[in-house]
Parts: C-alpha cells; sequence; structure tokens
C-alpha cells in the first residue's frame, strides 16, 4: 500500500511517499514562485527514484491550503487529476491541520504565515478546529501576539498525519478543491 | 498512418473546455463549460475567480469529454494544452492538468499558443491551404498574417494600439451594455441605422490598424449628449461605430488582398463570431475572388477544439514539451 503525499502550498514543494504507515522517501524542495515549472518533475523524480510508477500508488493526501493561492491550485489539480484518473481514494488536510496533528498536545492556535499576514485556526486536542480558520493581515497578527505568552515552530511529523488521515473517509476527486480562507477584493 | 487523436485542453480565460481531436480536423468529443454568468456579475472576467472555476471543474470536465468520446483516453496520441498568452493563474491549471495526464497515461505532451489555436480553428471540418491572409480579430488582437505554411506567420501589419475586441467591450461599457460587451454591441447595431458620423481610423498605405481614437470619440460623444441632456439613440450609435470599426478591417484586408497574390483567406479570435464583421468580408473576399473560411460560431470562441488541431502540426513534427512546461500571459505567434 503506497500513499503519495503532495503539499505545495507555500514555498516548498513537498512530496512524500509512504509504504503503509512508513515515510520511505520525502522530498522537500524550496521553490519560490516557481511551483509549475518544479513541481511536476519534482514529484516524477520522487517516485522513480525509487523505482516505482504512478500506478503503484494506491492513496493520496493533498494538502488544499490556506496558502498561496496559485500554489494551493498546483497541488490540488495535479492530486485530484491523480486520484480521478487512477480511481484511488484521495484525503485532503489542511495546512493548519498538518501542524495541528503534528504537535498533538492540549488545545492549540496554528499560525501559518504568508506574506502579508497569517491564517489561523484554532485545535483542541484530538485536532477537531474550533471556530473557523481565519486570516489576520500582519498589523491584526502582531496584536494578537503580543496576547500570546508562548509560541513555538512546528515540525511537521510525517507518521502522525498519515495516521490521522487513515482515519478519514477519502472524497471523491472532482469535490477537492483550494480552501483560500482569505476574501479576494472583488468579493470584500 | 495510424489515426491521432489529441486530447486538448483550454483554460486561457473564462472558459474550461476539453476536446478530443482526429488527425487534426475531426471533432470527436468536445466540451466547453463556460464561467460567463459568473463573471458577468461584476462586469467582466475576474482573473482569480476564473483559476478557482478552473480547479473546481476540470476533472469533470475530462470526465464528461470522455464520457462522449468514441475511444478510452489509453487510445489518445498525445495531450495538448494551451500554455500562453491568456491568464496566468488560469492557464496553470490547464497546464498542471496535461503534465499530471502526459504523466500518468505516458502521452507526449504538445504546448500550444492560444492565438495560434484561433487560427487553426479554421481547419475543423475543413483544410488550411497555403499561402493563406490571416485576420485575427480578438480582445488581445488585430492583426493581418500570410502564411505560407503549417506554422509559419509573417505579421504583415497589427493594431497601433487597441485591439478591435478590447473597443467593442469599451463601447459596450459606454452604451451600458452587459457583460459580454462585443455579441451585445453586435445585437443592438442590428436595430440601428448609420446616423452618428464618427472620425475614420488612419487611412494610410500600410497593413496597420488603429482604434483608440474611434473609441475616444465614442466616449466623448456621449458624454457631450449626456451634459447637453439629449439622449443617445444606442442603436445607432452601436451601428455606426460598427460600421467604421469593420470599414477599417475591410480597408486593410482589401489591400492586402490587392497587392498579394493570394487565393485563400480565414478569419479566425473571437471577434470572428461578429454577424456584422462576418458578412462584410465574406462580400470583400468575393470581390477579390478569395476562398474564405470562417469558423462555426462554437469554435470562433474560446475552445478546445481549435487547440486540438493547432497541436496536429506539432505532433507530426515531433515538437513535445516535458513536465516544467510553464504557462505565459503574453506571447507573439512567432515567439517559441
Amino acid at each position: 500500500m503506497y500513499t503519495l503525499f503532495i503539499d505545495t502550498h507555500y514555498n516548498k514543494i513537498i512530496i512524500v511517499v509512504y509504504q503503509n504507515e512508513e515515510v520511505i522517501i520525502k522530498k522537500e524542495v524550496v521553490s519560490d514562485n516557481n511551483h509549475s515549472i518544479t513541481t511536476m518533475p519534482i514529484l516524477v523524480d520522487t517516485i522513480e527514484s525509487i523505482n516505482l510508477k504512478i500506478n503503484d500508488i494506491n492513496q493520496i493526501i493533498v494538502v488544499n491550503g490556506p496558502g498561496s493561492f496559485t500554489g494551493v491550485r498546483i497541488g490540488v489539480t495535479i492530486a485530484k487529476t491523480i486520484a480521478f484518473t487512477l480511481n484511488i481514494p484521495i484525503k485532503v488536510l489542511s495546512s493548519l491541520l498538518i501542524k495541528a496533528i503534528s504537535f498533538s498536545h492540549e488545545s492549540i492556535l496554528i499560525g501559518e504565515r504568508e506574506k502579508n499576514g497569517v491564517y489561523i485556526g484554532k485545535f483542541d486536542n484530538q485536532n477537531n478546529l474550533i471556530g473557523e480558520y481565519k486570516y489576520l493581515n500582519n498589523n491584526e497578527f502582531k496584536e494578537k501576539l503580543n496576547k500570546i505568552e508562548y509560541y513555538e515552530e512546528i515540525e511537521l511529523n510525517y507518521e502522525k498525519i498519515i495516521k490521522y488521515s487513515n482515519t478519514l473517509n477519502s472524497i471523491n476527486p472532482h469535490a477537492v478543491n483550494p480552501l483560500y480562507i482569505k476574501k479576494i477584493e472583488v468579493q470584500k | 498512418m495510424k489515426d491521432v487523436y489529441i486530447l486538448a485542453i483550454e483554460t486561457s480565460c473564462d472558459e474550461t473546455s476539453i476536446a478530443i481531436v482526429k488527425n487534426g480536423c475531426e471533432i470527436d468529443a468536445f466540451t466547453v463549460l463556460t464561467q460567463m454568468d459568473t463573471h458577468a456579475e461584476y462586469g467582466g472576467v475576474v482573473p482569480e475567480i476564473a483559476s478557482r472555476m478552473h480547479t473546481e471543474n476540470i476533472t469533470m470536465v475530462l470526465e464528461e469529454t470522455l464520457n462522449k468520446s468514441s475511444i478510452t483516453i489509453n487510445e489518445i496520441t498525445a495531450i495538448a494544452v494551451t500554455y500562453a498568452p491568456g491568464l496566468l493563474g488560469s492557464l496553470l491549471v490547464g497546464v498542471e492538468f496535461a503534465k499530471t495526464l502526459s504523466y500518468i497515461y505516458n502521452k507526449p505532451l504538445i504546448a500550444v499558443n492560444h492565438t495560434i489555436g484561433h487560427i487553426y480553428a479554421n481547419n475543423i471540418n475543413n483544410q488550411l491551404k497555403f499561402p493563406l491572409l490571416a485576420l485575427v480579430v480578438s480582445g488581445g488582437h488585430t492583426d493581418l498574417i500570410l502564411m505560407k505554411d503549417d506554422y509559419q506567420f509573417e505579421i504583415l501589419g497589427s493594431t497601433l494600439d487597441d485591439a478591435i475586441g478590447e473597443c467593442y467591450d469599451k463601447v459596450a461599457r459606454v452604451l451600458g451594455l452587459k457583460y459580454p460587451g462585443g455579441p451585445n454591441v453586435d445585437k443592438l447595431a442590428k436595430e440601428g441605422k448609420l446616423t452618428y458620423n464618427l472620425p475614420k481610423p488612419v487611412d494610410d498605405k500600410t497593413y496597420n490598424f488603429s482604434f483608440s481614437g474611434l473609441k475616444s470619440s465614442i466616449i466623448n460623444l456621449v458624454h457631450n449628449e449626456q451634459q447637453r441632456g439629449n439622449e443617445i439613440r444606442k442603436e445607432d450609435l452601436a451601428f455606426s461605430f460598427q460600421y467604421i470599426a469593420i470599414d477599417e478591417l475591410k480597408r486593410k484586408v482589401g489591400l492586402a488582398l490587392k497587392n498579394l497574390n493570394i487565393k485563400e483567406m480565414i478569419i479566425a479570435g473571437g471577434v470572428s463570431a461578429n454577424s456584422y464583421l462576418r458578412d462584410e468580408i465574406k462580400k470583400i473576399s468575393k470581390e477579390y475572388n478569395v476562398n474564405l473560411s470562417i469558423p462555426e460560431f462554437k469554435y470562433c470562441t474560446d475552445n478546445a477544439a481549435m487547440i486540438g488541431a493547432a497541436a496536429y502540426p506539432l505532433y507530426l513534427k515531433k515538437e513535445f514539451a516535458n513536465f516544467s512546461l510553464n504557462a505565459k500571459s503574453q506571447m507573439n505567434i512567432t515567439e517559441k
């Protein structure tokens, strides 16, 4: 059982292949504004480097944002296309949820930086989202940060991520879509 | 030779379209999902919304196209995609989708220029005969092009300022018509008469066009009439505008047909769906005894069928793209 994990929501492209619940390869490449050029070659190289073919993949996990709109769209478009054409299950995790999962602790506030602000979400100790995701611009975030006593960077834990993902139901590939959170100008 | 089936993808603006095209000229299956109603609410295409809708719909458009097709996706010969010019975010959805299909089914990937696609819309149920004169008219283009062979483009003349489609959209806005402006001006003009005296654009001996003067004169005319409290006869102004704008095209096409020894002519681009333009260019081609090809209406606006048609000569030349293919918002047809 091979699972392909795709995350292109920010300035890095992360491709992971799992065999059952074990990471067998993880590629992480910084690609500022170059996701369209680099994502597919990295994905293909990663799968080939462990002598697999795309048809060997049994399941997809994709991070659907929030993050860079274009970045997320690239990962999501690739992931839903693979899941649809190979007719394999696809699971969707948000960029904040994968951090919450990696940091199983008491309830925490997770922040996900981008150029002009931060996406935030509050999770309980079961990784359930409390309330909804929000977007704060840099000034709003600074204010919030002043009230927070302690914070730290979260290192992603890919074993925890797949274990959590295995508890989720897969969704119809047609319905896999980015999570934008931030409103665009015309809709404000 | 074995039949060549190209699965083509077009997402350069506000239409998500996929087609399966046989030998560059026969349409095996064809789907266009337009976002026009959504963008109409904002008075024009909103790029970010267009990109979002392409991502939402692309796999469904594929499924529908495959359901209509006589073949399975495994029997496809190659995958083609529009990679330029257009809205960057929208193009990227199609490009990443195409690369993924090319990888999964192990088929060559062909990168197609959208404007060249419009030209090859004339190859659908037809065959381009060279040398030919191409008039490309759209929201981004107004070009007269001489083609001596497949993918040989000699630009004889272009617009010096606004593209004709851009000018139509501006006039539509001034007249208070809804998006999409161009087709609505054409519709309204059918009920109008030539009563407004508008300036004739550059009347020189080059093949270049100009539409900004005409555009400004209409903006000023409407403004002045409103200041004086006079009502604008919208139908008549639409007709008067269209008369002058298409006359500009006719004069330059006439000049080219007079100077060049050409027996074949095509019209391409979104504005080629304009009924008045079609009628007038038909007249002038008859006058010069030239065979005129105009795409069927459904292949005039943005569609993937034309991308499949334009990909075919590239397939024959084995001009393939790789997985690092990127989208570009701007690109001339002579660029590679």
